[in-house]
């Protein structure tokens, strides 16, 4: 056993270098965020041990509970609206010839690669009433929304950040989605459809159990993602500090930043930071279980 | 036979050991350089100041025999930085200016843990305290003590275009208080022609309130906080402004309009959407700088009172100087502050590049301030603004002053939503319970700031 365990120092030596720096930046930081969940701090030096107080604040403050929907809310929209977008355009340009197929591929993922800061920017410009593209759009196609306050009339927030992640992130996961799409069995598509099948039951029941594990796959990192939404509200909502009016923009990281980098109280945003990630493992469990039970 | 092809371990290899042979090189020439730190370090997250300090310091290294480094950080990452810095109580720039509202997050908890230092004795002992604006310590006070030096006033003008002013037959001079600016606003504020949207607007107005609420309350004589830190915004006169802001910004007798910030705001006043802007001394240069092809049409007028004879402004924004405590030379470092801050004739000449009014009474006996200004339609603006600065109301200061921003938004906006369900039935009494709520989650907020003060160390 001794002799599996040792084998010489090389291996240590090797391996030390990045073990030293996981535990400078992942382990330490791992550690001492969970004891500072425990406390009130400001800084270095003063510090209270508050025991369970900082989550118990949470329970009743009502800026988190309003954080923790609009957060479920916009995790529920990604994946009930982003997700099927995604694959009908996937779907689309699977079918389009290689030439075509690589210049939409290339259009629909660029808004990813300009980065979340300078979307938020770019459209918060788009929703100015009047003047705003997104605003004269909707005048025009609907005869409506002129002077529709897209960022300051409460029910129209949460629209606005969602349909700017749609600008955003339907594109990135269109890309997984038509890599998943041309590595399905063609011919099992072509025995479905000489057995009669029209094409929404070749989709429904060839091609996407075909592509089961990236679908589960994109729907996990969906949530995951939506559970951090950050950039987008701060920037979008970024004269009310993200909140948005009657905190209808509020996203559970930018109370986090809110409570821990705008005030100081980092032990309340470390707690946040723990229910956080509890929400985000819970739900990626309760996914991947009932991703197994539809296998079986 | 090439280098890379020497190398026995392969390519890749051979391209990490080139990246880490680079790496500790930029790290040794970096070392070098920070062994190389000035006397002083001085950070602004201003265009205007870093350009006129750049011009000003050489003089004070020339007289001082020192060296000293004017660096410029965006404002968002100024603060964030500073707060980082001090949290992980590592090096700091010796002064920085710091945003409005930045100075809570830096007196949390037991005052000698502060990173920065207290100015008041020596405000008070180099006798500046009675030269300055008072009402601006405020911004800049925590438990009593003032923890930066002031750098302007920034009272606030409503701007407006001579031209469109003529043409929809607004007399300026009669709108001395806001009963008489509203009735003229719901004269003008509609659709003329025909095509249901209106044409102009009296104001410019903030619809979820943040800067406008604020602005109106300090006008008013209201406060986020009292002097002692105590939550001071739920009173019947901020009920009273929400009910008042909701009828401008919303249902059929509205005379405001959010123009937004930066391009939309110019797109307005050059439509003329907007008859009249807020426009605190800071503003009046950007419109001149963003918006010049409005040179020689934009007036200026003081902002209408609540009451016959009351004040004719407010305040909106601010910027103080923080000495860190971190700083080796105290002394030096408050030296610079006074250079920068209180050297009239270059006071002059920044008020000339920024049309800002400085916090030093002095200085507004500068012949800059009587110059006529051509985008001003020749208005000598510095007089007009100096005339106005006694009157800037103060803004106290708290750790939890951003809570109080959001929380005053929250209850504004609720109110608003009952006014456009139920229209004014029954609004005073919901803005009053919504103040009331919002107070009381302040004062939540609180509360566990205050346990920070007597925690065990």
């Amino acid at each position: 056993m001794r002799k599996v365990l040792y084998k010489g120092p090389a291996p240590y030596l090797l391996l030390s270098p990045y073990l030293f720096w996981a535990a400078v930046f992942f382990i330490v930081p791992f550690v001492n965020a969970i004891v500072l969940a425990f406390y009130e701090t400001n800084g270095p030096r003063s510090r209270a041990f508050v025991g369970l107080d900082n989550f118990r604040f949470l329970l009743h403050d009502a800026n988190f509970h309003a954080a923790l929907l609009n957060t479920t809310i916009f995790a529920l929209v990604s994946v009930c609206v982003q997700l099927p977008l995604a694959m009908g355009l996937a779907l689309l340009l699977n079918g389009g010839g290689s030439r075509l197929r690589g210049i939409f591929r290339l259009i629909f993922f660029s808004p990813n690669l300009v980065g979340q800061v300078l979307v938020g920017i770019l459209f918060s410009v788009l929703f100015t009433p009047r003047y705003g593209l997104i605003t004269r759009g909707f005048q025009a196609f609907f005869h409506w929304g002129i002077e529709a306050r897209w960022l300051m009339d409460p029910p129209l927030i949460m629209p606005a950040i969602v349909l700017t992640s749609l600008w955003l992130w339907v594109g990135f996961n269109m890309v997984y989605f038509l890599a998943a799409l041309q590595t399905v069995d063609k011919s099992l598509e072509e025995a479905a459809r000489i057995d009669g099948a029209n094409a929404w039951q070749v989709f429904w029941h060839v091609t996407l159990p075909s592509m089961r594990h990236v679908v589960v796959f994109v729907v996990i990192m969906t949530v995951i993602g939506s559970y951090q939404l950050f950039e987008l509200p701060l920037t979008l909502l970024s004269e009310t500090y993200g909140f948005g009016a009657k905190n209808a923009g509020l996203t559970l990281i930018t109370y986090l930043n809110f409570m821990g980098f705008r005030s100081g109280d980092l032990g309340l945003g470390s707690a946040v930071g723990w229910v956080i990630a509890v929400i985000i493992f819970t739900i990626s469990l309760i996914q991947i279980r009932i991703a197994r039970l539809t296998e079986d | 036979m090439s280098l890379i092809d020497k190398y026995p371990y392969g390519k890749a290899p051979f391209a990490l050991l080139v990246i880490a042979i680079v790496s500790v090189g930029l790290r040794v020439a970096t070392a070098r350089r920070d062994g190389e730190r000035p006397d002083l370090v001085i950070a602004t997250y201003s265009d205007a100041h870093y350009d006129a300090y750049r011009k000003a310091i050489p003089r004070f290294e020339r007289e001082r025999g020192v060296k000293v480094q004017v660096q410029q950080v965006h404002w968002a990452s100024l603060q964030s930085r500073l707060q980082n810095s001090m949290l992980a109580d590592v090096e700091t720039p010796d002064l920085a200016e710091m945003f409005e509202n930045s100075l809570g997050y830096f007196t949390r908890g037991p005052a000698e843990d502060f990173g920065i230092i207290d100015l008041t004795d020596w405000l008070h002992r180099d006798g500046l305290y009675d030269r300055m604006v008072e009402s601006r310590f405020s911004l800049w006070m925590s438990r009593g003590r003032v923890y930066a030096l002031p750098h302007d006033v920034h009272p606030v003008m409503f701007s407006y275009r001579r031209d469109l002013v003529e043409k929809l037959g607004i007399d300026v001079s009669q709108l001395d208080t806001w009963d008489k600016f509203v009735e003229a606003g719901q004269r003008i504020s509609r659709d003329f022609d025909g095509d249901g949207l209106i044409d102009h607007y009296m104001m410019d107005l903030r619809f979820d309130g943040a800067w406008g609420l604020d602005t109106l309350m300090f006008q008013r004589g209201g406060q986020f906080f009292d002097p002692q830190g105590e939550v001071a915004f739920a009173t019947e006169d901020t009920a009273e402004l929400i009910r008042w802001y909701i009828l401008q910004t919303r249902g059929p007798k509205k005379i405001a309009y959010d123009c937004g910030w930066g391009q939309p705001v110019a797109k307005a006043m050059i439509d003329g959407l907007v008859v009249f802007q807020w426009t605190p001394d800071w503003r009046s240069w950007v419109f001149q700088d963003e918006v010049p092809s409005l040179k020689g049409k934009m007036a200026l007028m003081p902002m209408p009172a609540w009451k016959p004879g009351g004040r004719r402004t407010s305040v909106w924004g601010g910027t103080g100087l923080i000495i860190m405590k971190r700083t080796k030379n105290p002394e030096l470092a408050w030296d610079l502050a006074k250079f920068l801050y209180f050297d009239t004739p270059e006071l002059g000449r920044r008020f000339q590049a920024t049309n800002i009014v400085p916090v030093l009474k002095d200085a507004w006996d500068l012949p800059e301030f009587d110059r006529p200004n051509p985008y001003w339609s020749n208005l000598p603006i510095g007089r007009m603004y100096a005339a106005l600065a006694p009157e800037t109301p103060p803004v106290y200061s708290s750790p939890v002053d951003a809570h109080a921003r959001t929380q005053l938004d929250l209850a504004y906006a609720r109110s608003a939503e009952h006014f456009m369900k139920y229209g004014e039935a029954g609004l005073m009494e919901v803005t009053r319970a919504h103040l009331a709520e919002a107070a009381a989650n302040v004062r939540r907020y609180a509360s566990r700031e205050n346990k920070l003060r007597t925690a065990k160390r």
